[in-house]
């Protein structure tokens, strides 16, 4: 029972974070699935699903096409959809019942590239990995596949890990740019929210890419690899902005960590806290720069609870990285003197009951119940 | 790195065979690595005298994200890395799956990288039955797919199977087909009808097997033909089709060393 979940929502699936980091960038992202728990994608996790258009589909398989390896009718009803619609590109993501068919999906889009002429990969999904990997793969495949030109634009960046399941709705992540460009850096493409795949291709041409959540790490280590782009990771939080300004002039590659954010804790010690702590759980990029802000402006302890996978080399000294709703229980039953726990609300049921819980709502987690509810994260602190 | 595949209906010789083949590649000083991809498990028993190799499913199951490639790897017989995929408890669970788990996990451990193999040969249960046993034939597996029939109908008709899935696959950017190996069981028309299924899919009988008790006898022993006979006419055999193939399959390969 250690990594059931009994009272919280596991996060949003790495097929939604597909569909998410994909929408607005003219392409046709196609879920082969029955359209079951992957409909959640429209009805729980994606905001911008009646106000704005996107080619999302899903192929709707059935049993018999599942059981006979059907994969021509996935094939010819794509084909009939995009001779239509003409996307800029054609994203298969898969889901469990094609993973465990083992359905080919690297060959498919290599048949649908030859026949239609139009880019095609896949993002290797499967349901069973959260949004972190199924957004970070999917920005991946669109940094593999850019083909612009390394000719540096002094003080430009990229941000990169961008999307309303972090983030929330485009006036958010305006926020972010504005923290940005207010201190001297121009953000030439932002992955991928308000921007098109044109624009995104413009990335070589940053100095550096901004990795403003964990989502993003792929895709910089890619353009790194490219382009030589050197990333920096770090949110652009108000409070947050002259830590991460000297990280990027000094192209330090985790902001936080080289303001020296710990609180004095490493692994097993846990009980020897004397101090007041606050509890921040949740994706590990954006609070790591929260904490980071709320201990240097408030000189208070802070403590990163993680329970993405997703978070190597990007929790500082003493968080916590937990695996399922028991050991997050445990982690949390574990720490002393703790003041306060910063969470989504979703979180409060399995919170102890006499330390202060303090909403910060994250539609990754609990969709979009609490989306008038969202703090605009770069102007929290 | 040349990358092999070998099919044929159960029963056929192709553990035998693939065995034999990997032995004379290796006198050739080659590093091969020969991969199992049947539930038995038992592809590579000759290579390592009957001892077993701990299947990469079974320490998948066991060890799940602990998985260590030196826990999958075991050296036979002239340096030959084995492998085996392994599979379900028989009658459960889904061995098509299996077999593409095992694959994944080896490439994810870096296998290849590792022990950077000049020829790997993918041993392959029977039919392209089902999604999980064209996996080694998809991309980024084997370039070359070889199969290994009698003259006996049965044996055609799998071939014939095999040999029509490949060709289905060739859009798919899948191995080709390298030609067929005939493992003489000394039917009625043996030569005739296995060309006949050559013909009919526009390749080559590129070897010949005949059908010999040393076959039987170092398997008796726990042993490839290789190891227990190295001077017959047998063995002699096994390295002209060991030869044949390498010639086949070289050009479809990243590069070559010897």
């Amino acid at each position: 029972m250690k990594r059931s979940y009994k009272i919280i929502p596991i996060y949003t699936a790495d097929v939604s974070g597909v569909c998410s980091a994909l929408y607005e960038l003219g392409g046709m992202t196609v879920m082969h699935d029955p359209s079951g728990c992957n409909s959640t994608y429209n009805t729980h996790d994606e905001i911008r699903w009646y106000d704005q258009d996107s080619m999302i589909y899903i192929s709707g398989l059935t049993e018999i096409d599942a059981v006979m390896g059907n994969d021509e009718k996935l094939i010819r009803d794509i084909e009939i959809a995009a001779e239509e619609l003409k996307p800029k590109f054609i994203a298969l993501a898969g889901s469990p019942i094609p993973y465990m068919n083992g359905t080919d999906f690297e060959a498919i889009a290599k048949i649908l590239e030859q026949d239609l002429g139009i880019p095609a990969f896949s993002v290797p999904t499967n349901g069973m990995h959260d949004y972190v990997y199924g957004v970070g793969r999917a920005l991946a495949e669109i940094a593999k596949r850019i083909e612009g030109k390394r000719e540096v634009t002094p003080k430009s960046v990229n941000l990169l890990g961008v999307t309303p399941l972090d983030f929330g709705p485009q006036e958010h992540v305006d926020a972010l740019i504005q923290n940005v460009e207010q201190a001297g850096w121009k953000v030439l493409s932002t992955w991928a929210m308000g921007d098109t795949l044109e624009n995104l291709a413009r990335a070589p041409e940053a100095e550096v890419n901004l990795v403003v959540s964990s989502t993003g790490l792929r895709a910089a280590e890619i353009l790194q690899e490219r382009f030589g782009t050197p990333y920096v990771t770090g949110t652009p939080i108000r409070g947050f902005m002259k830590t991460l300004l000297n990280a990027i002039e000094e192209k330090k590659q985790v902001a936080y960590l080289e303001k020296g954010r710990h609180i004095g804790l490493t692994g097993n010690e846990l009980e020897k806290s004397s101090e007041n702590q606050i509890i921040l759980i949740g994706e590990p990029v954006i609070m790591e720069s929260l904490a980071a802000v709320i201990e240097t402006e408030y000189q208070i302890s802070v403590r990163v609870i993680c329970p993405l996978r997703e978070k190597k080399g990007l929790l500082a000294d003493g968080d916590i990285a937990v695996c399922g709703e028991e050991e997050l229980e445990q982690a949390l039953q574990s720490l002393k003197n703790v003041k306060g726990v910063v969470a989504d609300p979703l979180y409060r049921p399995v919170c102890p009951e006499n330390v202060a819980f303090y909403e910060l709502p994250h539609i990754a987690f609990s969709g979009r119940i609490y989306k008038k509810k969202l703090p605009v994260l770069a102007e929290l602190i | 790195m040349i990358k092999i595949a070998v099919y044929g209906k159960g029963g056929i010789g192709k553990s035998t065979t693939v065995s034999n083949v990997a032995v004379a590649l290796a006198e050739k000083r080659l590093k091969v690595m020969q991969i199992g991809c049947d539930p038995k498990a038992d592809s590579t028993i000759a290579l390592r005298h009957g001892e077993a190799v701990p299947t990469v499913l079974d320490l998948f199951r066991e060890k799940k994200q602990d998985l260590r490639l030196e826990d999958m790897v075991r050296t036979g017989y002239q340096g030959v890395i084995c492998v085996e995929a392994g599979g379900p408890t028989p009658g459960l669970g889904c061995a098509g799956r299996g077999i593409i788990t095992a694959l994944e996990k080896l490439k994810e451990t870096g296998a290849y990288e590792v022990y950077q193999p000049d020829v790997v040969l993918y041993d392959v249960l029977g039919d392209v039955v089902c999604g999980g046993f064209s996996m080694p034939m998809r991309k980024g597996y084997a370039d070359k797919v070889f199969i290994i029939t009698s003259g006996e109908n049965m044996a055609i008709h799998a071939g014939a199977n095999i040999a029509m899935a490949v060709e289905n696959f060739k859009t798919r950017g899948y191995a080709s087909l390298g030609g067929i190996i005939l493992n003489r069981r000394n039917v009625a028309r043996e030569e005739e009808k296995v060309k006949e299924l050559a013909d009919d899919f526009k390749t080559q009988v590129i070897g010949t097997l005949s059908h010999s008790e040393l076959v039987a006898e170092a398997e008796e022993e726990g042993k490839t033909v290789m190891e227990c006979f190295p001077g017959s006419e047998m063995a002699e055999e096994y390295r002209k089709l060991a030869e044949v193939i390498y010639e086949l399959s070289k050009e479809s390969g990243e590069g070559w060393k010897c």
